[in-house]
This record gives structure tokens, sequence and C-alpha cells, in this order.
């Protein structure tokens, strides 16, 4: 255990020393909620667009954080040799994945905590403290779906290929599962399947402070299970060759 | 100060073998390592030298056979920190500098040596503080071998060690290496270099196509070639008749310097004596490595192509 947490530390703070990504995970939703949280339009899933918008930048900031960078570094981490030299190390075969786990979830906490308090002092968006620890938790719970993903996608394509598929998913996940805008019509009847759409409307049910349906709950366990599965098959198939 | 439980081999193989469909990467290969020995695996490229060392490090499986490290299996002496490796090649962690990394390695070892103790053995001080992936090739070298000797381990595994190290750095790397089993270590590491064979191995392990074709000191191995090198000065010396004299396994000759390579160094003289010549500067020697290993190779290989033609 210390070792992977050696390791999750050297990933932390290897992380924050990439502008790319700090810029891409905590501006971005940062930006897009100071220009878009006030647009004066009505209400979305039930509450004021202001929330809605809070709760959807933060999901994209959990979705971004854990998926984007991380498919595509574990990718190249397994091409240039550096899990195979880990191998070599006392740190147990599955040390890597969860240091890339946790890793995500220490940065993602980072971009979501930051997206609530815009929500909170620039918003308008007042809430219990229960609404917000929840919101908080789930949507960074969220992220934990989003970095198996990403570790399906790093252990089983090289760098040129990981990429376009985790771009494939960013736009499915985003525009499907009503990241940027609220969903609606046969379009949105298919988004509500993504874990995007279920961790927002979760969220949401929470601040209306009305009973949230079992199903949508089921369907994040579901997506993680999948994801979780595929990551373990992939980083199985590509026992020998990593 | 190392110490090892029980008296057992360090290493041991029982008839290993590694099928990758109908290539044979590996082919009944067994032996054992002693503690405290340093042993070389030599042997021409494709021989299965580095498929071994995979399989010894857990890197990969067996298709048949048995490996054991320290009485257990490849992982689990990997994972309680016993061996440090140094690999062909292979990778080191993106947008960290050498000191971190090291650090990271070094503290995921039961046994960490200090960093900068660890950083000067590997002649990498002066680049602690550069970010890993802007690094020479030389540089990225002495950073994995940096990474291989982070902990202390009973077992040193490198696998082709010196490939592009110039003169210097090599002397550096074994004068390194030397102390690193004064202290009891057990060293095994894969070539294709005779020299270095010859001169940092207790031991060698000739490898061709997957098998184990001779175990010896660098001594043995030269007299396993059978043959003995003579050499001297002979004016007028009539070719055809020097291919003739008794014992001749080949024959080179520059002007009047004459080298041959002879299965009866005593048989050849005489016969050359015999026959009124007076050579000057006669020298009589054992191979060197290089050529009992490609006499042992050659002949290996030779028996693969008779066995793998079908009778016709």
């Amino acid at each position: 255990m210390r070792g992977i947490l050696l390791l999750t530390q050297a990933e932390i703070n290897r992380l924050r020393r990439n502008r790319r990504y700090l810029l891409f995970t905590v501006g971005l939703p940062v930006v897009l909620y100071l220009l878009f949280a006030k647009q004066g339009k009505t209400t979305a899933y039930g509450v004021s667009f202001s929330a809605y918008y809070m709760i959807a930048m933060a999901t994209f900031g959990a979705f971004a954080g854990a998926l984007n960078g991380n498919a595509i570094r574990i990718s190249e981490e397994r091409k240039v040799g550096w899990i195979r030299q880990l191998r070599l190390t006392p740190l147990p075969a599955s040390g890597y994945v969860i240091a890339k786990i946790l890793t995500a979830m220490a940065t993602t906490i980072v971009s979501i905590v930051i997206v609530l308090l815009l929500g909170r002092f620039y918003g308008g968006v007042h809430l219990a403290l229960w609404q917000w620890v929840v919101v908080g938790v789930i949507v960074w719970l969220g992220s934990t779906i989003f970095a198996a993903l990403a570790v399906a996608i790093g252990y089983r394509y090289p760098p040129d290929q990981a990429q376009p598929i985790t771009l494939m998913f960013y736009l499915v996940f985003t525009i499907l599962g009503g990241v940027w805008f609220p969903l609606s019509g046969a379009l949105g009847n298919i988004g509500k399947a993504t874990p995007t759409y279920e961790a927002i409307k979760i969220s949401t049910d929470v601040l209306e402070n009305v009973s949230v349906p079992g199903y949508l709950v089921l369907g994040l366990f579901v997506w993680l299970a999948v994801f979780a599965a595929l990551a373990t098959l992939s980083v199985r198939s590509m026992a020998e060759t990593v | 100060m190392i110490s090892h439980s029980g008296t057992g081999p360090v290493v041991s193989f029982e008839n290993v073998s590694k099928h990758y469909g109908q290539l044979k990467a590996v082919d009944g290969l067994s032996l054992d390592l002693r503690a405290g020995e340093t042993v070389a695996l030599l042997g021409p490229n494709g021989a299965g030298k580095s498929t071994s060392l995979d399989m010894l490090l857990a890197l990969r499986k067996p298709t048949a056979g048995k490996i054991q490290m320290f009485g257990n299996d490849p992982y689990h002496a990997v994972k309680s920190g016993r061996v440090g490796a140094m690999l062909q090649s292979g990778g080191l962690m993106p947008e960290v500098t050498v000191r971190e990394l090291v650090t990271l390695v070094a503290g995921l070892h039961p046994r960490p040596v200090p960093v900068d103790t660890t950083l000067r053995r590997a002649g990498i001080k002066d680049i602690a503080d550069q970010r890993v992936d802007r690094l020479s090739g030389g540089q990225t070298q002495r950073v994995r071998f940096s990474l291989a000797i982070a902990g202390e381990s009973d077992l040193i595994v490198l696998d082709e060690p010196t490939t592009a190290m110039d003169v210097e750095t090599r002397r550096r790397f074994w004068a390194q290496m030397k102390e690193e089993v004064a202290e009891g270590r057990t060293l095994l590491f894969a070539t294709h270099y005779l020299e270095e064979a010859d001169q940092a191995a207790d031991r060698i392990l000739v490898i061709n196509r997957g098998r184990l074709l001779a175990d010896g000191t660098p001594d043995d191995i030269k007299k396993r070639a059978g043959a003995k090198r003579m050499s001297f000065h002979l004016d007028g010396a009539d070719e055809t008749f020097l291919l003739g004299l008794p014992g001749i396994v080949s024959l080179e000759t520059r002007h009047d310097f004459v080298q041959l390579q002879t299965g009866d160094s005593d048989a050849t003289l005489y016969a050359l004596l015999d026959a009124g010549y007076r050579p000057s500067e006669v020298e009589i020697g054992s191979l060197g490595l290089e050529q009992a290993f490609l006499a042992i190779t050659a002949e290996d290989d030779q028996a693969g192509e008779t066995e793998s033609a079908p009778a016709r």
C-alpha cells in the first residue's frame, strides 16, 4: 500500500506541473461556467439553469480529468516501457492502475470543489450543506468510472489509436450526456443511458430534494462494472507484452 | 551484508521452454546459479537470452518447465525486493526529474539505498535535476542502471547492460558492479560481447537457439573448443603443404606470417619440423573466447540444419 501511495504522490506532482492538463480540467469548466451560467434561461431538470450548469461543469471536470489525459498517458507509458519497468520493482501488479485511479480522484476533486464554489458565490446557487456534500461526492465518485475507462483504453490501444477512441467517448458522453446543454427529444432519450447524464440527473434530483430514482444509481454502478471489466480484460490481454 | 536463507541455488531453471507457435525461443533450458557467482549468459542475437531473463523476472511465463528464484516463484521473489534488474531497453516515467524517479523506485524497495549514493554510483549526480525525458541515450542508460541498484538486492540481473556505452563508461560500470558483487551479491548478465564475458564473469553459460550449449569458467569454454591456436613466421611456406599438416582445422597466411588452428598442436609442430622447416617466433596458445564461442555455436547451428532438413 505504501508503494502505491508513493507512486500516486509522484503522479500528482507530475500532473501539477502539466499546464495543459490543469487548463483543460480546471480552467475550462470554470471559464465556461462564468460565461454561460447566467444565460437567463429558466430551468433545466427541475432546477435553476445556473444550478444545472454548475453540476454539468463539475461533472465535466471530473470526466475530463479522469479520462482525457489519463488514457493517452497510460498508452504512452506502456509503449515507452515504463509499466514494464515498474513490474521489476516490488510494487504489486495492480499498483499502477490503483495509483492512476487515486491520482485521477485527487485531481478531479479540485476542479469539482472550485466549480461548486463558483456556483455558490457567483451563480447564486443556495443549497443545504448536506446537498453540497452529496452532489460533490456523487460527481467525484463518477470520476472513478471514467478512470476505469481510461485504463481500458490506455492498456489496449497504442497512442495513435487511443487518441481518437478517447475523443469519441468524450464527444458521446458530453454531448449526448447533457453536459453542454440539457437533454430533450429523441436524442435526449438515448443520452439518458450515459453515465454523465445519470450523474447530472442524480445531482439535480438531490438539489430539487426529490427522491432519486433507483435506476439512475444502478446505471452508474453498471457503467462502473462494465468499464472495470473492460479494464481488467485489457490489462490481462497485454500481460506478456507490457 | 547479503544473507542467504537456506543453501539452495539462487536461480534455477528446470527444463524451461518458451514457445511462440512453432518458434522455440527457449528450448528445455536447465541451469543453476549459486550465491555470490557472477554469471554471463553469452549468445548471439536471437539465442533466447532476453526471453530467459524475462521469464526469470516474471515478465513472461514459461510454456513448460519451472523457474525458481531464492526457492520461490519469480513473481514473489521480485515483489519481495530481492532482485534488481536492468533491461535492454525501456522506459522511464515521463515528466519527472532523475532524482524524483530514483527516489520513487528506492521508496518502493524494502531496503532502499540513499538516493545520493545511488546517483553517485550510477554516475548521474550531475543530471539529477534534469527531466528524465530530456536525456541523451547514454544518460538514459545510466538512469536505468541506477534503478537496478536503487534498493539493496541479493541478485542483480542485467540484459546487455553496456550496449552503446563508450569505453570509459563501460569501465566505470564494471568497476561499480565489482563493488556490488564484493558484498556477496549474485550477478547474472546477458551479453553478446565476448571480452566482457571473459573479463567480468566467473562462469559463462553459452546459449544458442534457446538451448544451453556450454557451462564453465571462461577457460573451460576456451578449452571446450578443443583446438589450439598456433602462429609463427616462415619464409616460403607452401600453403598446400601447410593445409596437409596433421590436426589442422583452419589456416590463415599473411606474407610470411602464418596463423592456424589445430586439434593437436604437438603433431602439427613435429610434422612441420620433421619436414625440415624452421619457423620462427612460434606461439602456441588456447583459442580466444571468440573462436571457442564461434566453434561451439557453429557446431550447434550445423546440427540444427541437419535436424530440420527432412530426409530425402
